[in-house]
């Protein structure tokens, strides 16, 4: 598992293997694979890009997790952040939404689930023009829909 | 020194200063504009990075409180069971709208006679149907011909892609027996005067990169520019003021540096929607009008309407793909779009369908209402969502009520110390009860189209888009603010285009309509030139 948070971000090595254990139980891998873990993907790049302003934060929430906590089994973690979400329930979603807005910009994700990678613009989407012969019910009752009289 | 005066200034750059400006632009008088906000550059817009979804919460947020923006001015809603949306800048709401384009109906001009509610507009359908036509073709409007609930029109581009969303819901409709049509949208759907077409992006409401929605700033401004219209961004107008003779004469702004100027003018057009228009107003007292300018009926401010708004989400088994594509340009149903007394409210509503959310949008949303857990049950649940949502969302008729109002608070203020708006609003029971019926039917349709799971929601708060009422027109100077054409009763040389002019509010988008009025407005200030202030 890589280093989730570089360096010359102000956490020490103690606090990153906290992110990693937290990450990885809020979004762990997808039971076939196809899905990477939270701790996979570059949250180092996303905080120090698009979200310096949370560092305060996570620091703050790395700081009341249990010191065992990247000792702890997937069940366990997933059951001490359960009882976090419930007692701070603000902070909890805060965390949550950057993690999932980081999780959901990383390439392998949106590949897997058909999302374009990176900015959507300019490379744009299809989508079906769809069938017109469905009004043809409609174009039939036209005199029931039609527009009121003034 | 010879003093700078301009024949024509005109408030706000948005929807209805654009049309204006552009049309007025034919007399070749000196007309200049003055937009509190800047000119976009689309390359900034969200979806130019992969964080094209989180960009939507912050600094293209739809909630100019939340956006906070140098160009914004924050608005008191504490009062209100709506929270009121706007943009500020070049364009202004038709920046940030969802380009859902339908007009008003013959019969929303008439609710008096026909329902008895409300008030007669003193103009009707056929009145703006030329301008209707005009603005289409300016905009760049796609939609299909043939609505039987319209008279006959034709939108100059054809209609958006109905996609896998469109195609599902309206197969529940029909099932039904309901009506539904392909959405008129200002988006065009093919190369369209130096515009391409749209790449079905997803992200229409924090701004379109491609060009293809049809916001003001790109298809109005150039032409009008173009041929002589000044326009100044950077210009926050406090105040109109008046001389002696009770005409307008001129405005007070703060430019960027927050420096005050004042310029002269022979007219004023005021085009600042529901919202703004009411605050410069009241803003502008005077001995003439100690309560606000051309506000001798005491309805300035007042009998603001909003469109409540339901929403209904069905879960489908097969995928939709429905992130991709215009988010609120689809399909629609007018089925209870007249009143129908058995239903037990007047007037009625519009179905609108609108695509599914991008993959942050669908995992925080499902987070909060409880489909999409974090931990190891997340993918899979995220899987079943995510794609497979269709929605529709009501957007019913309010009907004006004087209790309504803008006002403007005693303590807020814009960072150039402007007294901001306080709105206070509350749903009439006539609304709650046509909401309530929307979200039945909505839900209805949806099971017909085969969803399996169905969430609704309604009235939802954050839906204060369309800010209608607050200056309304009529033939009466007692229970009016302007006349047929949008001349103040008051002041003489006193204009306003934009949705405060709305007697009532329709149960569709108003953008539409907006132009229309602010397009018919000019051309009657054109054939009335020699003698406009008569």
């Amino acid at each position: 598992m890589p280093d989730p948070v570089s360096t010359d971000l102000p956490l020490s090595e103690r606090q990153q293997s906290l992110l990693a254990a937290l990450l990885d139980a809020l979004i762990p891998a997808s039971k076939d694979g196809t899905m990477p873990s939270a701790a996979d993907v570059d949250f180092k790049y996303y905080l120090s890009t698009q979200a310096a302003d949370f560092v305060a934060d996570l620091t703050s929430i790395l700081g009341r997790l249990d010191p065992a906590f990247s000792d702890l089994s997937l069940g366990e973690r997933c059951e001490q952040l359960t009882k976090f979400s419930a007692n701070e329930p603000q902070a909890f979603q805060n965390l949550l939404s950057r993690v999932f807005d980081c999780y959901y910009q990383d390439d392998r994700v949106r590949s897997e689930i058909g999302v374009v990678t990176g900015a959507v613009f300019p490379q744009g989407n299809q989508i079906i023009p769809g069938d017109l012969a469905l009004l043809d019910p409609v174009i039939e009752n036209a005199s029931r829909h039609g527009y009121r009289k003034t | 020194m010879v003093e700078d005066v301009v024949d024509v200034l005109i408030i706000g750059a948005g929807a209805s200063g654009a049309a204006v400006a552009w049309s007025l632009a034919d007399t070749r008088m000196r007309i200049v504009c003055l937009e509190q906000g800047d000119w976009m550059n689309p390359a900034k817009y969200p979806s130019n990075a992969a964080n094209w979804e989180s960009q939507s919460f912050g600094p293209y947020n739809i909630d100019p409180n939340v956006r906070g923006l140098e160009t914004d001015y924050p608005i008191n809603n504490r009062d209100s069971d709506v929270t009121v949306v706007n943009f500020n800048g070049v364009g202004g709401g038709t920046i940030l709208y969802a380009a859902h384009f339908p007009r008003l109906h013959p019969s929303d001009f008439k609710v008096r006679s026909l329902d008895g509610v409300a008030d007669d507009w003193p103009i009707d359908y056929d009145t703006l149907e030329p301008y209707f036509a005009q603005n289409d073709c300016v905009m760049g409007v796609s939609g299909l011909s043939g609505d039987p609930m319209y008279p006959p029109k034709k939108p100059p581009l054809p209609p958006l892609p109905l996609g896998l969303v469109g195609e599902t819901v309206a197969r529940g409709f029909n099932a039904l027996g309901w009506h539904w049509w392909p959405s008129d949208s200002a988006i065009i759907s093919q190369p369209y005067e130096g515009r391409d077409k749209c790449l079905n992006l997803g992200p229409c409401m924090s701004g379109c990169a491609q060009g293809a929605k049809s916001s003001t700033d790109i298809t109005y401004w150039p032409d009008a520019i173009r041929r002589g219209v000044e326009l100044r961004t950077r210009c926050r107008v406090r105040e109109i003021t008046l001389n002696d003779d009770g005409f307008a004469d001129g405005v007070f702004y703060y430019n960027a540096d927050g420096e005050e100027c004042f310029q002269r003018a022979e007219a004023v057009v005021m085009a600042c929607n529901g919202v703004g228009t009411p605050r410069i107003l009241l803003n502008s007292t005077s001995n003439r009008f100690p309560n606000g300018l051309a506000n001798s009926s005491g309805l300035v401010g007042k009998n603001l309407m909003f469109h409540p708004v339901g929403f209904v989400q069905g879960l489908f088994e097969e995928r939709l793909d429905s992130h991709k594509g215009p988010q609120g340009c689809c399909i629609l149903s007018k089925e209870f779009y007249e009143t129908d007394l058995e239903c037990g409210f007047v007037r009625g509503y519009t179905m609108q369908i609108n695509r599914g959310a991008g993959p942050l949008n669908t995992a925080m949303t499902g987070y909060i209402n409880g489909t999409i857990p974090w931990g190891p049950d997340h993918h899979d649940a995220f899987r079943q969502r995510f794609d497979h949502v269709a929605a529709i969302g009501i957007i019913g008729e309010d009907l004006p009520e004087e209790h309504n109002t803008v006002t403007l608070d005693p303590a807020l203020t814009d960072s150039d110390g402007i007294p901001a708006p306080k709105i206070t609003y509350r749903y009439s029971e006539n609304s709650r009860k046509l909401i309530a019926h929307g979200l039945a039917r909505a839900e209805e349709a949806m099971r017909a189209a085969g969803a399996v799971d169905i969430t609704s929601e309604g009235p939802k708060p954050v839906a204060g888009w369309h800010l209608l009422g607050t200056a309304r027109m009529g033939d009466d100077p007692e229970t009016s603010v302007v006349n047929h054409w949008g001349r103040s009763h008051d002041v003489r040389n006193l204009f306003i285009v934009d949705g405060s002019i709305f007697v009532t509010g329709g149960a569709v988008n108003p953008t539409s309509t907006i132009q229309a009025l602010a397009l018919y407005i000019a051309d009657t200030m054109k054939k009335n030139l020699a003698n406009l202030f008569d």
